[in-house]
């Protein structure tokens, strides 16, 4: 195998241990941790999906900045949601839910500048959140994540997320959760 | 019997032949793939009908004019 | 005919002399199957926004009640509501959320449906029909009733209901405070791109009387407060209104409106707000004043949520949004929020006001999640046999309601309680119910008028 070959194996390997590592993080509800694997200037945004004609792709999406999307937000409103959960009185995360991310399908599509030098990678990843609350509640959702990650002093941080989730009519009945 | 035609592609503007025989020519798409808006060229069977426009419906295109 | 006190609803589910209300209601799959024929197949409902759909050819599907309707500006630039279902086999004619189309066709058969419902296309229609089926009799159906206001778009299955306006009533002034722009010019609402879904596990009415005015349940939303998700980055909300203000519960008894408003001071001055950001602080002050300027009562009245009947809640504040309770089952519904800004705000404006919409509002909404928790566990805690036996209570305030409320040269119409120092009351869900259970019991439109009844005994006088 070529040199490339074989740094990009690497990275393909170590952005996929990073998305498993933040999974955990999320999943064992170590939020303070998981916060810190974000950069102060991410943007972290989920569109809402329209049934649109075969393509026109350009209307099936919520616009980023411009339309009303699920999540459409930045660092400073990611941490009152996790502080929010921490009052131990936001009573739809209280008692907390049980939650499973399972991360996989991950692909790199950019890489600046190397694979061997990768200061900035744009991932691509499939999710499936499996949530299970109180007695019964149930959610499953499942969809796809393109994440811009930025290599600094302390690791991989996630300057940008994009998630893509597989549903119209949002069929839970809320959104307490990070993807 | 001819292979079916996805009307849903056909530009304003395309002539397309009937079952009937007669030919129509295409004034307004609704890419519905089920119906074309058209005005007829030709039609053997009720030459009144030259000149007219109607639906035409997808099943009834049968062949593509060049 | 009037009401009659000891009937069906009024005596065994709805008691309003007691202030009790049966969970029947609520959790019962027969009184919700009657409720769609009874409440919904006669209601003024909200379909949408003409800013959905500006040009001829445009549509957006909606809902009433359980139904998939089509909002469409056809051919003539003419504003069309239909049911959305094939007149042949019942096929949706439209499965696109929004678009723009020439026709409306079945996938099912191939009926075509203009844009003004007329049906145009049928297959086969001199072979198979032998040219004999009467196209005119078998366009898609039309809503009985339809009513623009100010770039909202309601419609009626009832041709008996009254005209939407008079439905409305006095309640009108509650609903321009949301499609009025901030600065009081009229009509300046424009709807931002998308409209949020979802569905929540629980009877219609619970998010009904919560937005009819539920001032009481503030303690579930503690963990936001303390975290802080309003403009200025405290709280939920900015204005302290209730520094200067009287805030008030308002019911029309006649109509099953009611709200939450704030009556302001004569001389108000606006207070500050938005203070995390200077554009929009300053855009918000320059409105307050041209408001206060503007001839009209609305401007000494500052929104707040509120429900017209019997499934649209108004927030007519910062986050500005309509949300519509669209029945799903008796223990489910879908709802359907929509988002307005000033149309002429500058950008960064409306940027701000939407990120701060969807924080606070829909699900992720770190305010409305927790309702939606609490009317999720609500309705399934009512379901039970034994649960059934015990009636909710709605007692509080019960007599202290006045008409004719006036303050400081402001007159406010229907039943009013102050609650700026009681907090709060029940009189607006005792509104909503006492509404509710006059659809259930009424067989004609007519007997749901009683204004009209009063109107035309003073004439006869």
């Amino acid at each position: 195998m070529t040199d490339d070959r074989i740094a990009g194996l690497l990275l393909t390997q170590e952005i996929a241990s990073f998305l498993y590592a933040e999974a955990e993080l999320l999943d064992e509800r170590r939020h303070d941790e998981w916060l810190a694997l974000l950069a102060d200037d991410i943007r972290y945004w989920m569109p809402m999906r329209r049934n649109v004609k075969y393509g026109d792709t350009t209307r099936e999406f919520t616009r980023e900045a411009e339309d009303i999307s699920w999540f459409d937000e930045g660092k400073e409103t990611l941490v009152r949601r996790v502080r929010q959960i921490q009052t131990g009185i936001h009573w739809a995360e209280e008692p907390q839910s049980r939650i499973t991310h399972m991360v996989s399908n991950v692909q790199l599509l950019q890489v600046t500048p190397n694979a061997a030098s990768a200061r900035e990678v744009i991932a691509k990843s499939r999710f499936l959140i499996y949530r299970n609350r109180v007695e019964t509640e149930t959610d499953i959702l499942v969809g796809k994540r393109e994440d811009t990650l930025r290599r600094s002093d302390d690791g991989w941080l996630i300057a940008r997320r994009k998630i893509i989730l597989d549903q119209n009519v949002l069929m839970t009945k809320n959104l307490t959760f990070f993807f | 019997m001819s292979d079916p035609i996805n009307v849903r592609a056909l530009a304003v503007g395309t002539r397309v032949m009937l079952g009937s025989g007669a030919e129509v020519e295409i004034i307004v798409n609704p890419e519905d793939g089920v119906w074309l808006f058209a005005r007829y060229l030709s039609s053997a069977d009720d030459p009144a009908m030259v000149g007219t426009e109607d639906m035409i419906f997808a099943q009834d295109v049968v062949e593509i004019r060049p | 005919m009037p009401m009659n006190a000891t009937r069906g609803y009024h005596s065994g589910l709805v008691d309003l002399t007691s202030g009790q209300i049966s969970r029947e209601i609520f959790v019962n799959e027969d009184i919700y199957a009657q409720e769609q024929e009874r409440v919904f197949a006669r209601s003024w409902l909200f379909v949408g926004h003409e800013s959905q759909i500006p040009n001829n050819g445009d549509f957006f599907v909606s809902r009433m009640g359980e139904e998939s309707v089509i909002l469409c500006r056809d051919r003539s630039g003419a504003v069309r509501v239909f049911l959305n279902s094939c007149r042949h086999r019942g096929m949706k004619v439209c499965r696109y959320d929004d678009g723009n189309a020439a026709v409306f066709t079945c996938p099912y058969h191939g009926w075509s449906y203009g844009t003004d419902g007329a049906l145009v296309g049928v297959p086969f229609f001199r072979e198979a029909y032998h040219s004999e089926l009467d196209k005119t009799k078998w366009g898609l159906v039309p809503v009985a009733q339809l009513a623009c206001y100010k770039g909202t778009v309601w419609a009626n299955w009832d041709a008996s209901a009254p005209p939407f306006l008079e439905h409305l009533g006095e309640f009108r002034r509650f609903l321009d405070l949301i499609l009025d722009g901030w600065d009081g010019r009229e009509g300046q609402a424009e709807l931002i791109g998308g409209v949020q879904k979802w569905i929540i596990p629980c009877n219609w009415k619970f998010p009904a009387e919560n937005f009819s005015g539920d001032t009481y349940h503030n303690i579930s939303h503690r963990s936001v407060d303390l975290v802080g998700a309003g403009p200025s980055g405290r709280s939920r909300r900015d204005y302290n209104e209730l520094n200067v203000a009287r805030k008030l519960h308002v019911a029309l008894p006649d109509r099953g409106h009611q709200t939450i408003t704030y009556a302001l001071p004569k001389d108000h001055q606006p207070q500050a707000a938005y203070q995390n950001s200077p554009e929009v602080a300053e855009y918000f002050r320059h409105c307050e004043e041209e408001r206060r300027r503007r001839p009209g009562s609305n401007n000494r009245l500052m929104g707040a949520p509120g429900e017209i009947f019997p499934n649209v809640a108004l927030l007519p504040r910062q986050p500005r949004t309509l949300a519509v309770w669209h029945p799903k089952s008796a223990h489910e519904t879908e709802v359907w929020r929509f988002f307005f800004v000033d149309r002429d705000a500058p950008q960064q404006v409306k940027n701000f006001l939407r990120d701060y919409y969807i924080r606070y509002s829909g699900p992720a909404g770190m305010t409305e999640q927790d309702d939606m928790e609490n009317w999720n566990y609500a309705h399934a805690a009512s379901r039970g046999v034994i649960a059934r036996r015990y009636p909710y209570t709605y007692e509080m305030g019960m007599g202290h309601a006045v008409e004719n409320y006036e303050w400081d040269g402001l007159q406010i119409p229907g039943r009013v309680i102050d609650l700026t120092k009681a907090q709060a009351s029940e009189e607006p869900m005792r509104n909503l119910y006492r509404r509710w259970a006059q659809f259930m019991e009424a067989d004609s439109w007519d007997e749901l008028m009683p204004w009209r009844h009063e109107t035309a005994a003073q004439a006869a006088q």
